[in-house]
């Protein structure tokens, strides 16, 4: 692993520049007494997708890419996830499985939480819970600027649509 | 109250008796009432357009009544169908939250009622009322999955067939009709708007209809299609 694993959101020198993670003292306290700290290599599978949500990964450095599969096996990939993103959020809030798969792509620090743990963290803080709202609606931009891509490129030009994918 | 739409207006959310099924509008007490004090009861015709894609966001529209085809378009007018919103959902809630401009246009397939909510408005209601907030996010996640979906299905499917039959099988399984063997659902688009669902044309639509048709996969009867061969439209969504 390239760097020393931060244990503790307090001590994070990147936090007042993330969405999530720049949250008052006592939501931050919370969220650092629900969540467990690994390093993952890259190629790791955070999750597959159409697997239950068993809870939400902050990457707290490195990337990941997150696909979407065919019934065939055939893999498109929706986006890269950078560093302060929490992926499987969407599907830990609604309770239905993960949409995509998330894979690492570096070797990273991240930090998971379970469903059950998030769900009740979100409905006891507020701020944390208006900062996930900021966070799905990046992502659902995101996702709609790749519908766009895909679905209106490719139904003129089906060779700037591959490229696009 | 009746409106000129023959649609009857539901004034306050403290008597709506629909609120109770619908994720959104089932809120506390407190929250409701200041959500009342918020918003603006309208109607609209079928036709009309609520917000484009592209303009700034001035608020969340919450549909009570009626349905609103969600779409995306491209620069040379070439438009494509996200979803049919059904009434209980948020319209335009990711732009107002962002303040990105509105993602996709909201036309009305049917006369609806609606109620809108300023964007200042609605961030402070926010702020103030968790549970709301909490609610937003479970809309949002709908949002996100169902915008994965379609970059599934539009990104993955091999041909306008497999998209098709994937769209079939998908209706089909709502109101209860997923476990029969012969499913029947309503058509309520025209061959122009499926063909806007699934990235095709309107030609192809209408030469797949008369295809399924044909195979006696499917049988109309009126805008109600029945669903004859199931096992078949499965074959063809690769299901």
């Amino acid at each position: 692993m390239e760097s020393a694993i931060q244990l503790s959101c307090f001590d994070c020198s990147l936090r007042p520049a993330r969405v999530f993670c720049d949250l008052p003292a006592d939501a931050l306290e919370a969220f650092d007494a629900i969540k467990t700290i690994a390093l993952y290599p890259r190629g790791t599978t955070l999750f597959n997708e159409g697997r239950p949500a068993r809870g939400v990964f902050m990457l707290c450095d490195g990337r990941a890419k997150l696909t979407v599969c065919s019934g065939n096996g055939r893999r498109l990939t929706l986006r890269i996830a950078g560093p302060g993103e929490m992926l499987g959020l969407s599907a830990a809030v609604s309770g239905t499985p993960y949409e995509v798969t998330a894979e690492m792509l570096d070797n990273s620090q991240v930090a998971f939480v379970r469903r059950k743990d998030m769900l009740h963290f979100l409905r006891g803080h507020r701020d944390a819970c208006l900062q996930v709202v900021h966070l799905l609606s990046q992502d659902l931009h995101t996702a709609y600027d790749r519908v766009r891509a895909i679905g209106l490129v490719r139904t003129r030009h089906p060779a700037a649509a591959k490229e696009a994918i | 109250m009746l409106s000129p739409y023959g649609l009857e207006i539901v004034e306050s959310c403290l008597t709506c008796k629909l609120r109770a099924e619908r994720i959104f509008c089932d809120l506390p007490n407190s929250a409701l009432q200041a959500f009342e004090n918020i918003k603006y009861a309208t109607a609209y015709p079928k036709g009309a357009v609520l917000f484009v894609e592209g303009q700034s966001p001035r608020g969340i529209f919450v549909l009570c009544k009626g349905r609103v085809k969600m779409s995306i378009c491209s620069t040379d007018g070439k438009t494509l169908i996200l979803k049919i919103a059904e009434p209980g959902e948020v319209l335009g809630l990711s732009a107002t939250v962002s303040g990105k401009p509105y993602e996709l246009t909201a036309e009305t397939i049917d006369p609806c009622q609606v109620n809108f909510v300023k964007r200042e408005d609605f961030l402070r209601f926010l702020k103030e009322h968790g549970d709301a907030c909490f609610r937003v996010a479970e809309q949002l996640s709908e949002k996100y999955n169902n915008a994965c979906h379609e970059v599934r299905s539009l990104g993955l499917s091999h041909s306008a067939a497999e998209k098709l039959a994937k769209l079939l099988l998908e209706w089909s399984s709502r109101n209860g009709e997923a476990m029969k063997q012969e499913p029947r659902l309503k058509l309520a688009l025209t061959h122009e708007e499926i063909a806007q669902m699934i990235g095709t044309s309107r030609e192809t639509v209408t030469r797949l209809f008369a295809e399924l048709k044909k195979r006696q996969i499917v049988q109309s009867k009126g805008s109600t299609l029945f669903i004859r061969n199931k096992g078949a439209l499965r074959q063809m969504a690769g299901a």
